[in-house]
């Protein structure tokens, strides 16, 4: 556990919007669309990945390539939800389903994503991506074979799966092991397997776009995000040590999520970096993000995108403040992996497999958050349970039980992360406030 | 009910529809006899292995009727219904009593997830009366490097098999037993062309019961009984109505096929794997014996969980045509429901072959609890009665 840092003399700042905050969110604008200039220029190939498709492989031989979660973020933050729900209803598929994952599916049916509008401002989100000459996802869900077998019929463009095989070896402390000894984390057999799946990979990458790998690119662009991640646990353990502390999430989920989207290049380092360097000035300032700190509390689930503002509801009132997600937490213990000039693709291999199951696989999910609990000093955990997501299915129960059989009171409620229409402030706020008041204070009083 | 008399009259069929309703009936009678017995969750874990160290498998499934009271402690709400059912049973003792070991195949997600929480509730409370399981983590994806991953992985179930048995097994047995599912298989084909050939002789229901039965029995005296009813069946009265092939969601018992048939249709072929799926592909006796377990369980015809929906439409396509179909039932429960994204292009294709189709999407678990449904149809009937469909 890291050592407890409390700033002498705390002042009132209230941080809510750090600088690299907002250069993230401007610079994927500039590169999304210096790379889709590129793309049409060059006429290569360009290519949609599904999340947990290790894009370190395209960054090594730089095919550029967009992030399917990525990609819906943006066509969600653009409001294409409805145009989108209703191209999917019109070719005749369901637009509840797997819906996050297929905001890119349903552009592909958008005969107007290239076209301007009378005022000349572009149909499509930020003028619709590029042509898609390859599609390639993980096998992860059962879903992924059909979102992404009928993307690509859609584009035209070359369909490549990757199998994911399932972990027979579980060692509860994997965010120990990850970093330097991966081999014994996972099974021997499914470190090879993953390693063969790269070499395929690398070969298909090779045969459709005529681009030769070079192993010295991929171990320079592991390097990077090596470095890249040792700032953000640099920064998680700055945050989990300081009382009060300097950021709350609504700054750090954007500010490293959409930095991850882009690890591996020079500049998601520099930017981690300018995070970190950022948020230590202002501890060193003793400014805090809720001067009257009082409660800690863990976000667990994918943030709400629709409703940011929530996490800051209860800061005033209660001095509860939402200190941690797993944005930054992941990025501080799940992709760094040491040494990886011994062999590079092994390195990788050790980090995409265990990327979903990290999150998702009990036990592995509630062993770490009870570390997480225990190195942030955390006081309540607020825990959104996604409704109906086979692939984001988690072992809820389990977390919860193990969470609350620590001592830890636990919220959770069943909701959709991507429907606002499901989201209710209002009643979502009463929880949270009935939760702090009965389970947290409620328990320092029992004391 | 559309058991037809013809049917319940018959000795064999009687014996098959005895299985078929007293699912533990002949697990309790092997365990009686001292045999061990293993249930099997998922649609690829491989009975030619079982059945080679001389252990019974049986397919685990679900009670309709009861209550979920410890499921819905420990699964979300994206578990689908007929899932969770089964697993109400094999955590509250209920298998306990009936089998000695679980095998659990990653056939589709829900199963997966199913195999991680079932570890982590047996680590979190050892007590609880789950039968020791084994996971069979086989990849569907048609590459040699999935081939040999493959063979790696049911070399290892062959292992636990082995430590279950107390004993080795010997690759002839695996042939032996390889020979077994084949002649079983083969009688069920047999049985097949009796439901879906120029004449019809055998109905859905009928057809699901034979099918079904072999699921709960010892697989020698199963194929003897499909045989004989085949046998029989010849002479069963020639079945009249449009023709209907049957896609969608997984069905455990024949409420469903009995709705369709009410409504005046003939089931003449499936996709699940209850059904038609269930003998597709033979065990190659001449390959060795683990790629042979391989070659059966990888390259059958793909699942609706495990394909993309240009596999799916394809397969569809053919199936109906094998069948001789006049139209198709695209039907899915809620929750279950990634068969929705291969749809949109299966019913194209039958479209522009002027076949016609109707689509039953968020449906609830038992079948007979959606309202409207039997009206449907009726109506769907009637539809394609017009459309000269009455064969």
């Amino acid at each position: 556990m890291a050592e407890e840092r409390k700033p002498a003399g705390s002042k009132s700042t209230v941080v809510k919007k750090l600088k690299a905050t907002a250069a993230a969110g401007a610079y994927q604008k500039q590169w999304f669309f210096s790379m889709k200039e590129r793309v049409e220029r060059e006429g290569c190939d360009f290519a949609i990945l599904n999340a947990d498709v290790p894009m370190e492989i395209f960054r090594a031989m730089d095919i550029p390539f967009v992030v399917n979660q990525w990609w819906a973020a943006i066509c969600s933050a653009k409001r294409m939800g409805r145009k989108y729900a209703g191209l999917m209803l019109e070719n005749g598929y369901r637009p509840d389903l797997n819906s996050y994952d297929s905001q890119a599916l349903a552009e592909s049916f958008d005969p107007d994503d290239h076209k301007v509008d009378a005022d000349g401002n572009p149909m499509g989100p930020w003028g619709g991506l590029p042509p898609v000459t390859i599609a390639i996802t993980r096998l992860t869900g059962d879903a992924q074979n059909k979102i992404f077998g009928l993307l690509a019929e859609n584009h035209g463009a070359a369909l490549y799966t990757m199998e994911n095989t399932v972990a027979r070896k579980t060692p509860l402390n994997w965010y120990e092991l990850a970093p330097d000894r991966w081999e014994e984390l996972y099974d021997k057999d499914r470190l090879d397997m993953a390693v063969e799946e790269l070499k395929e990979l690398i070969r298909f990458l090779e045969t459709k776009t005529g681009r030769m790998f070079d192993m010295n690119r991929l171990e320079h662009v592991l390097n990077l995000i090596n470095e890249q991640e040792g700032y953000y646990k640099k920064t998680r353990d700055l945050i989990a040590s300081t009382h009060p502390v300097p950021v709350t999430v609504v700054d750090t989920i954007n500010a490293v999520m959409q930095a991850q989207w882009q690890r591996g290049t020079e500049w998601a380092t520099a930017h981690a970096k300018s995070l970190y360097e950022e948020i230590k000035a202002l501890v060193d300032k003793g400014e805090a993000a809720v001067p009257n700190e009082k409660y800690r509390l863990m976000w667990l689930g994918r943030g709400i995108w629709q409703d940011f503002g929530f996490y800051q509801r209860f800061e005033k009132k209660y001095g509860a403040v939402f200190m941690w997600s797993m944005y930054l937490a992941m990025g501080a213990d799940a992709y760094i992996r040491n040494h990886v000039e011994e062999d590079p693709l092994r390195a990788l291999a050790a980090r995409f497999i265990g990327m979903e199951d990290f999150l998702h696989m009990p036990p592995w999910n509630s062993s770490w958050y009870l570390q997480q609990i225990k190195q942030n000093g955390i006081d309540g955990v607020v825990y959104m349970v996604p409704e109906n997501d086979m692939q984001a299915v988690e072992g809820s129960y389990f977390i919860k039980k193990a969470l609350e059989d620590a001592g830890i009171p636990v919220l959770s409620f069943n909701a959709d992360p991507v429907d606002p229409g499901k989201w209710n402030a209002e009643t979502m706020t009463h929880m949270v406030e009935e939760f702090i008041e009965k389970r947290i204070i409620g328990k320092e009083t029992n004391k | 009910m559309h058991i037809r008399d013809c049917a319940l009259q018959d000795p064999a069929f009687a014996q098959l529809l005895d299985a078929y309703e007293n699912r533990d009936k002949a697990a309790n009678q092997w365990r009686a006899g001292g045999g061990k017995v293993v249930g099997k969750m998922g649609f690829d874990v491989p009975d030619e292995l079982i059945i080679a160290a001389d252990m019974l498998p049986i397919q685990i499934c679900a009670d309709p009727e009861k209550e979920l009271k410890e499921t819905n402690k420990y699964l979300e709400f994206a578990f689908e219904p007929v899932v969770r059912a089964q697993f109400e049973k094999l955590i509250d003792g209920t298998y306990a009593d009936q089998i000695d070991y679980l095998a659990i195949s990653n056939s589709t997600d829900v199963i997966i997830r199913i195999y991680l929480y079932l570890r982590e509730l047996h680590r979190q409370e050892p007590e609880r009366p789950i039968p020791e399981f084994s996971f069979i983590d086989i990849l569907f994806t048609r590459h040699r490097l999935h081939q040999t991953r493959n063979e790696f992985v049911l070399d290892l179930f062959r292992k636990d098999v082995e430590r279950w048995a107390g004993h080795p097994i010997a690759d002839e047995d695996i042939r032996r037993a390889g020979a077994i599912c084949n002649e079983n298989r083969s009688a069920l084909r047999a049985m097949a062309e009796l439901r879906r050939g120029k004449e019809v002789h055998i109905s859905g229901s009928e057809a699901f019961v034979i099918i079904s039965a072999g699921l709960f029995m010892e697989r020698t005296a199963h194929t003897a009984l499909v045989r004989a009813v085949t046998q029989a069946a010849k002479q069963w009265p020639v079945l009249k109505g449009p023709r209907v092939f049957f896609t969608g969601a997984e069905q455990e018992d024949t409420t469903l096929y009995e709705m369709i048939e009410n409504a005046g249709m003939v089931v003449v072929g499936d996709d699940i794997n209850w059904g038609d799926r269930y003998y597709d592909r033979d065990y190659n006796t001449n390959y060795p014996v683990i790629r042979a377990l391989v070659d059966r369980y990888m390259l059958r015809e793909f699942s609706a969980k495990k394909a993309t929906p240009q596999e799916r439409m394809g397969a569809l396509d053919w199936e109906v045509d094998a069948a001789g179909a006049q139209g198709v039932i695209f039907y899915t429960h809620l929750y279950d429901e990634v068969a929705c994204f291969d749809m949109p292009k299966q019913r194209k294709s039958l479209e522009s072959r002027g076949i016609r189709h109707i689509t039953f999407g968020r449906m609830v678990w038992p079948e007979n609890r959606n309202q409207g449904l039997q009206e449907k149809l009726n109506q769907f009937a009637e539809e394609l009665k017009a459309e000269g469909g009455d064969q």
